[in-house]
């Protein structure tokens, strides 16, 4: 590593060349403070807080943009930079609205916190205070322009991380204001509630509804877990207070680096379904709360004498590993049960697994067939974009409608496969990603890549790696059924196959929400949610990430496996 | 030795900044060992004396031709001047009256309001006019800024204490804050 010798505040400092001054200070432990500055984000020297004195400099220098030389000598609290650095607060803090006392940031704000450090008492600039609109036509955060102090971080979340480009500014100078798309209001914009902007944002400029006012950082805690909303794996932070879900935040130093999507970051906090909160048998014509060991004893002795193919099981593909285990060692392993997924493991594609994230950036040609990863794996299909917006190209194989094709270099329907595919062999480092519309024909002709391309699959179930991997099968039939258990987490049935699995004599859904499934069967047991439980599961690519729990499940509420360790033992 | 003598007076003010010198607790009855309150809009007393004092508190923000002049009086019977609180110093949430119309709100004050009935808005030239909404520092020279909503009883007492040590206090850590 070819480094560089500079001096910051008389402290003589080797950094590697090519360094920014505010990575050489950080690197040596020296604080420069920033605003605009995003250890996720390109730097771009918009707000003027790191100016720094560099010497032989004519201008105090942004230290997040200027890049060291050998024998540089730079002063980060000379009263020069110092003096400056106030007067820039002072004009950030008198151009809008940022009076602290009504704000939900204020505790945890970033300009906040830059004015205590300096000491502001007082501005000497009078505010115009010009009235700014706020933007709320967006379900799950606001954008409040008052608190903006256009440091751009929104921008480049959504460029950057996301390549949604939905964020922009409109006008220049003092009435300059972040914008989405030609100026229209946010929710009727391209932007797809992914949360990225409102996560970086360093005022209180972007609130989330939900957990406004709920509680600062120090009132707070934070669980480090992952999204369960589909194969991806993103690394979340759950920020809890009280034993209650505030809102999910994204992992910086996880694969999907910060992002996460609507579906993981926001929808899964509105969820309004009724909770089942204890086990119930059905007792006359109505379903009756009733202990563990009722229930379970209702369960083993239906079970006994049904085992072999008179009984059958089958797990959702979001369970956890060791919730399939103990699933394959129950049902399997002592009652020979007919045992496989609710939704499909992509087994019979008998296609490869194991393409990341890594290699969709690494990609120059990526095919997507079969599937959409915009609309069921989305911070996926937004790292789709990011590899677009660095150059490479992208195929898309569809018969049907796909938020990728707008993104397309070319499009081919499904019985053009075979063209898509040469393509692709002419590239130097093709993924392929694909999803359960693939029929195996199709998936043979994809086989052809194997070797040359990474595959991502599209499993519809998070853990469907594992299930996959443990050999579980989708699609079950209650043809002749003494016993069906059907363990489902959060996840709900399809209409038709409730109506399939009424057909066996005695069914047991294990839930955790009401549904269609739960008002039919002859007994529920309850199930925790995904901020309750505690265990591992397999992503897309093969990671197993784990999940802790962030919030202590109801009193009574057991883990899945240990409900069926627990069944194991009557059996 | 003779008291320091020191002068309050709110200005457009919740009284919550008042209510924080009252906070200061027992050591509001130290503190008065040394200093003589002449003043406060909650003693007797409510204009600072024609012979000055030292110390002069203004809290609330400028928001009517009144409080212009109380702080213009109070900023000739003082030496140094506090603006204490947010409005005082910052113009704080009084200044949300600056997003409206000035008839739009005198409206919704004195007519509009939910409990009023036959409401009239007041036009008296006796009463002070609105203004636009703004700090004190805006109209009159402030010696010693310190925010808070409310300031902090600890604030206002070590702000206090500097002073009788002859020292201009400079606010840190805790004791600056803006909410």
């Amino acid at each position: 590593m070819a480094t560089v010798n500079i001096k910051i505040n008389g402290q003589q400092i080797q950094a590697r060349a090519g360094a920014t001054l505010l990575e050489a200070a950080k690197e040596a432990g020296i604080d420069i403070p920033t605003l605009c500055h995003h250890p996720a984000l390109a730097n771009i020297g918009a707000c003027r807080v790191c100016l720094v004195e560099v010497a032989k400099q004519r201008t105090l220098q942004p230290a997040c943009t200027f890049p060291i030389s050998e024998g540089m000598e730079v002063e980060t609290e000379s009263p020069k930079a110092v003096e400056a650095r106030k007067f820039v607060l002072e004009m950030l803090f008198s151009e809008r609205n940022h009076y602290c006392m009504y704000c939900e940031m204020s505790g945890d704000c970033e300009l906040q916190a830059l004015a205590y450090r300096y000491g502001l008492d007082h501005w000497t600039y009078p505010s115009p205070h010009a009235k700014m609109p706020v933007d709320g036509t967006r379900k799950y955060f606001i954008m409040d322009h008052n608190r903006c102090i256009l440091c751009r971080r929104c921008i480049r979340a959504c460029s950057d991380l996301v390549a949604n480009h939905t964020l922009g500014v409109r006008f220049r100078g003092a009435k300059t204001m972040i914008s989405a798309d030609m100026d229209v209001p946010f929710g009727d914009s391209t932007c797809v509630s992914c949360g990225t902007c409102l996560q970086v944002c360093p005022t209180g400029a972007l609130v989330d509804r939900k957990s406004a006012y709920m509680g600062r950082e120090v009132h707070v805690e934070h669980t480090a877990s992952a999204c369960t909303f589909c194969a991806v794996g993103c690394g979340t932070s759950v920020v809890t207070r009280a034993g209650h879900v505030l809102r999910v935040e994204g992992d910086w130093d996880a694969p999907n680096q910060g992002v996460l999507c609507v579906a993981g970051r926001f929808e899964p906090l509105y969820d309004r379904r009724e909770r089942i909160t204890s086990p119930m048998l059905r007792k006359g014509n109505g379903l009756v709360p009733v202990s563990w060991d009722e229930a379970l004893g209702a369960i083993a002795a239906k079970a006994k004498g049904n085992s072999g193919k008179k009984a059958a099981a089958y797990v959702t593909g979001k369970a956890l590993n060791d919730t399939l285990g103990e699933f394959l060692r129950v049902f399997q392993g002592k009652m020979q049960a007919t045992v496989g997924t609710v939704e499909p493991t992509l087994a019979d594609l008998d296609l490869p697994v194991g393409g990341s994230l890594a290699d969709v950036d690494a990609a120059d040609c990526i095919l997507v067939a079969g599937g959409d990863p915009l609309a069921t794996h989305r911070v996926l299909g937004y790292r789709v974009k990011r590899a677009l917006d660095k150059g490479a190209r992208l195929l898309v194989v569809t018969d049907k409608p796909n938020g990728m094709l707008p993104l397309a270099h070319r499009k081919f329907g499904m019985a053009q496969l075979d063209e898509a595919v040469k393509v692709c062999q002419g590239s130097a480092a093709p993924v392929v990603i694909y999803g359960g519309d693939l029929d195996k024909a199709s998936a043979r002709k994809l086989a052809t890549l194997v070797g040359k391309a990474r595959f991502i699959p599209l499993f519809p179930a998070s853990n469907g790696y594992r299930a996959r991997e443990l050999g579980l099968k989708n699609g079950f039939s209650a043809n002749g059924l003494k016993v069906l258990y059907l363990l489902l987490g959060d996840a709900e049935l399809p209409d038709e196959a409730v109506k399939e699995a009424r057909r066996a004599a005695f069914l047991v859904v294990h839930a955790a929400y009401k549904s269609a499934a739960t008002d039919v069967a002859d007994v529920v047991l309850p199930a925790p949610l995904w901020y309750e439980q505690e265990g591992s599961f397999t992503a897309l690519d093969g990671r197993k990430v784990a999940v802790k729990p962030a919030v202590a499940a109801p009193e009574g509420m057991l883990a899945e496996a240990a409900v069926l360790a627990r069944l194991a033992e009557r059996l | 030795m003779a008291k320091v003598k020191v002068a309050t007076d709110w200005l457009a003010a919740c009284a919550g900044c008042h209510m924080s010198v009252l906070d200061m607790d027992e050591r509001l009855v130290q503190l008065l060992d040394k200093i003589e309150l002449t003043s406060t809009p909650i003693t007797d007393l409510k204009h600072p004396p024609k012979e000055g004092v030292t110390v002069g508190i203004l809290t609330g923000a400028i928001s009517n031709t009144t409080n212009i002049e109380v702080a213009k009086q109070m900023r000739e019977r003082c030496q140094i001047l506090i603006a204490l609180g947010d409005c005082a110093v910052f113009g704080g949430i009084v200044t949300m009256r600056n997003f409206f119309d000035m008839n739009e709100a005198l409206k919704r004050a004195y007519v509009e309001t939910e409990s009023t009935v036959d409401g009239k808005i007041p036009c008296s030239e006796e009463l002070g006019r609105p203004v636009r909404v703004c700090a004190v520092n805006q109209v009159v020279k402030v010696d010693i800024h310190i925010p808070g909503c409310p300031p902090s009883p600890d604030a206002i007492y070590y702000a206090l204490s500097e002073l009788l040590e002859g020292r201009i206090p400079v606010l840190t850590g805790d004791n600056l804050k803006y909410d």
